[in-house]
């Protein structure tokens, strides 16, 4: 960027290059938190409000199981990796083989834990969620993250 | 503030103009300031499931705190009544979760809590009462459901 400079007889005069500078800092640092911090979910799915859960760690290897509810049939819809699952047994299956490839492949991140991410629709029921916990029980996995949203 | 002016140069090359940008980057950082404000964040809620580990080592038994969620969204903590139905907010429940937390930590000794919830009961709540297990910083948490009468 160009660098500014006085007025020549000593008194200071605006400088249009500095503040062009202040202001795309000010442009990126707004752009990186709203883009980074866009939740990327099932459209279909509104998450419970939690104020206080933790913040999402994105660093670790997991497997995000999206439980949409349908009210006018009662009925929870599961996908994984955007396929649609109603056997919870192939549901466990496919989270089984995630684990194993993730375990071949150390991990998408730094953290070689491996993990299911339930999203639940807060209209669901705890039964519908706890059928995606028991796939993940009957895959081996006992790390359960439940998502939710930091406010309304 | 100075606008483009196609007669002010007399050569007929348009240059660079500093004043329309400054006011392109205005608005841009205007749009993402005010989505920074709405935009909402994913938290996470994390729990362990319950399995069976071979050790040889004594393990020490804990008092357990059992968490009780009804299908009408009523909450009771060991038995007792907790915060109605309706509201999202529990402080009740939260008062009394920190009171066991702060007991558990001046003895020393983790402190166990397993939600048990009616099938039907909302997810809703559920998440609630795993807020306040949260907002009082009780990790040890374990989520089941009530059996079903065949």
């Amino acid at each position: 960027m160009a660098g500014g400079g006085g007025g020549g007889n000593g008194e200071p005069e605006f400088q249009i290059a500095p503040m062009i500078d202040v202001l795309l800092v000010l442009l990126i640092f707004f752009m990186s938190i709203t883009s980074a911090q866009v939740l990327r979910v099932d459209k279909g799915i509104t998450l419970p409000v939690a104020e206080h859960g933790t913040r999402k760690d994105n660093t670790r290897a997991e497997a995000i199981i999206n439980v949409r509810w349908e009210a006018d049939k009662k009925k929870a819809v599961y996908t994984y990796d955007d396929k649609p699952f109603t056997d919870m047994t192939k549901l466990s299956t496919a989270l089984a083989e995630a684990k194993k490839t993730s375990a071949k492949a150390g991990a998408k991140g730094t953290n070689p834990d491996f993990r299911v991410v339930i999203r639940g629709d807060r209209a669901g029921t705890a039964r519908s969620v706890s059928l995606a916990m028991n796939a993940a029980a009957e895959a081996g996995i006992g790390d359960i993250s439940i998502s939710t949203a930091n406010k309304e | 503030m100075k606008r483009f002016d196609p007669h002010a140069d007399n050569e007929g090359t348009l240059g660079f103009q500093i004043a329309p940008m400054i006011d392109v980057v205005f608005v841009i950082m205007l749009f993402f300031m005010v989505m920074a404000g709405a935009v909402k964040v994913e938290n996470e809620l994390n729990q362990k499931l319950p399995g069976t580990v071979e050790t040889t080592n004594s393990a020490d038994f804990t008092d357990e705190i059992i968490i009780n969620i009804s299908e009408n969204g009523e909450v009771l903590l060991n038995d007792e009544p907790m915060d109605p139905a309706g509201k999202h907010q529990m402080p009740r429940l939260t008062a009394s979760l920190m009171r066991i937390k702060q007991g558990g930590d001046s003895a020393k000794t983790p402190v166990l809590v397993t939600v048990i919830s009616e099938p039907e009961a909302s997810y809703a709540r559920v998440v609630d009462t795993l807020d306040a297990l949260a907002y009082a910083e009780i990790t040890n948490v374990t989520f089941t459901l009530t059996e079903e009468e065949e």
